[in-house]
């Protein structure tokens, strides 16, 4: 199948050195039944990629397996590092943090035990990095010592990058941020992500089915079609592809 | 008023037993969501083992801490090996398995030691007849005070331990959220061996104090205390440590001022039906107990 994906444009990756992250031939699934029909992707460092799908296409699959907390196959390549077979504390370790579908939050901590959390494995001293997601999320900061469940979804969202963001990643995950969010919410996301991006370079991979908002702000796409990649290119370029957007746009 | 603070004291002492072992199980539940079938019979292998040092001469408070240590490191082995490779098939089956170790530990300890008749401990505090202190007219042996003590000690330090130490966090980090947690890090797998090993260590602690209190070991001796304590986790929320430690004092005081103003009716005999009716009335009125977070989360 992915010999058959339509290459809508020149991706940035084949011009640019070694990726950040480099996907050839992900394999994985539930037990028996594959998901994953060996998907090749790239993320370079700095840079904003989306990965369109509908519904059951396999995007928190991929997502998930990226993390190591799902069995997979293939070769995953970190910055230089081979982390296919890298357990989900090794792989944050490396630097790639997630914030998975849904809430991604631990509801029955506080805010800023959440925060804390998302700093596990850090030993040095956080006070700047709490200082900057307070300032970031005035919302957060409000509610620091409140449940993380007793917050509204929009709230929750925030709290979760903010968590994963806590890690200092150089590359971060995002499973569907803008699932059931209000779309001023969602924007207001978008451009926080978008702003991380460019300021501090970290790398964003971001899976959604929103693909109007998601192409705005993602440098590259890769459209996901049940297990496999059907077409991938800068997003301006997929942006302007019949079949792309009759799928995926809407218009 | 005096007969009363007699039940209140007495209560104290057998309530701290029982919120021990109710830690025990709100531990391993928060983090698992299983009912730790073989908790009371993990306490009762860890008192043989520091009856069976003291009979080598150390005194009976230090195999106690070390018998502590012992239960600490089966349970963190029953986990790893027979716990989760079970529980990857079937929650069900862990659930079946538990009552498994039950029945298997249960033999095991005196057949382990070779023993079949109770043996003999010292107490771990002074217990001479005029051992007590005088409140009220009732007497407050220094035995019960002992108990009462070493419980909320050991309360104490589990409450430092979850809030205030990375640890802590992360155990309870994996109760709220388990599929989460890796992604942000934590060992999930070794977190929960700890709080395996951490429930055994805290219930090995309740068996010391049931086997110096009894002035023997046998391998009958948590039968009836662990059930007392299931009622209280079950009453204090099952997810809460505040909650067994209130639920377990309180329970304790009810099954002996019931018992003692209703001698004939309830009597000695009774007292662990005051349990059930418990585990009854809470599961019927107020599942998640007193202190027991209903779970409410927006989605």
């Amino acid at each position: 199948m992915t010999d058959a994906a339509e290459e809508v444009a020149p991706s940035a990756s084949s011009a640019a050195g070694p990726a950040l992250l480099e996907v050839s031939g992900l394999h994985a699934g539930y037990g028996p039944i594959e998901v994953l029909h060996g998907l090749d992707f790239t993320v370079q460092a700095g840079e904003m990629v989306v990965i369109l799908g509908a519904n059951g296409a396999g995007k928190t699959t991929t997502m998930l397996s990226l993390s190591g907390v799902l069995a997979r196959r293939g070769s995953l390549v970190f910055d230089g590092h081979d982390i296919s077979r890298a357990s989900p504390d090794a792989i944050v370790a490396h630097g790639i943090a997630q914030v998975p579908q849904g809430r991604g939050t631990f509801t029955d901590l506080t805010v800023e035990d959440n925060l804390l959390v998302g700093a596990y494995l850090r030993k040095d001293p956080l006070a700047d990095d709490l200082d900057r997601w307070y300032t970031t999320f005035p919302r957060l900061a409000e509610r620091r010592t409140q449940k993380a469940g007793s917050l509204s979804g929009g709230e929750q969202q925030m709290l979760a990058i903010a968590r994963a963001l806590m890690s200092r990643p150089r590359l971060l995950l995002c499973d569907e941020p803008s699932q059931g969010l209000a779309p001023i919410i969602v924007q207001e996301m978008f451009r926080i992500l978008q702003r991380l991006n460019e300021e501090d370079g970290t790398a964003v991979l971001l899976v959604e089915q929103n693909a109007n908002l998601a192409m705005d702000i993602a440098n590259r796409a890769y459209v996901l079609e049940t297990g496999s990649i059907v077409a991938s290119g800068d997003a301006a370029s997929l942006r302007d592809d019949d079949s792309v957007r009759k799928a995926y746009l809407g218009y | 008023m005096t007969r009363f603070l007699q039940y209140l004291f007495d209560g104290l002492s057998s309530g701290a037993i029982y919120a021990l072992l109710a830690l025990g199980l709100v531990i391993i539940f928060r983090g698992t969501s299983h009912l730790n079938f073989a908790q009371g019979e993990l306490a009762m292998l860890s008192a043989f083992f520091a009856w069976w040092l003291n009979e080598s001469g150390l005194p009976f408070w230090f195999t106690v801490l070390l018998s502590a240590v012992f239960g600490f490191a089966i349970a963190t082995l029953v986990e790893h090996f027979i716990i989760r490779p079970i529980g990857r098939r079937s929650t069900f089956a862990v659930g079946v398995a538990l009552i498994g170790l039950f029945l298997g530990i249960n033999s095991l300890a005196p057949f382990a030691w070779k023993v079949t008749i109770p043996e003999q401990v010292p107490s771990l505090f002074p217990n001479a007849p005029d051992d007590f202190v005088r409140i009220g007219g009732a007497t407050w042996r220094i035995v019960a005070i002992g108990n009462l003590v070493v419980t909320l000690a050991v309360a104490g330090l589990l409450f430092v331990l979850f809030q205030r130490t990375k640890l802590g966090l992360a155990m309870r980090a994996v109760a709220s959220n388990p599929d989460n947690a890796p992604l942000t890090g934590i060992k999930v797998g070794r977190v929960l061996m700890v709080s395996w090993g951490l429930a055994a260590f805290v219930g090995a602690v309740g068996g010391g104090l049931v086997a110096s209190q009894n002035g023997q070991v046998e391998s009958t001796m948590m039968f009836t205390i662990f059930f007392s304590a299931t009622a209280a986790a079950m009453l204090g929320g099952f997810d809460s440590l505040l909650g067994a430690v209130v639920a377990g004092l309180l329970l304790g005081v009810l099954e002996n001022t019931v018992a003692g103003y209703q001698p004939e009716l309830i009597g000695q005999e009774l007292r662990g039906t005051v349990s059930l009716i418990v585990i009854l009335v809470v599961l019927l009125v107020r599942p998640s107990g007193l202190f027991g977070s209903a779970r409410v989360e927006r989605v």
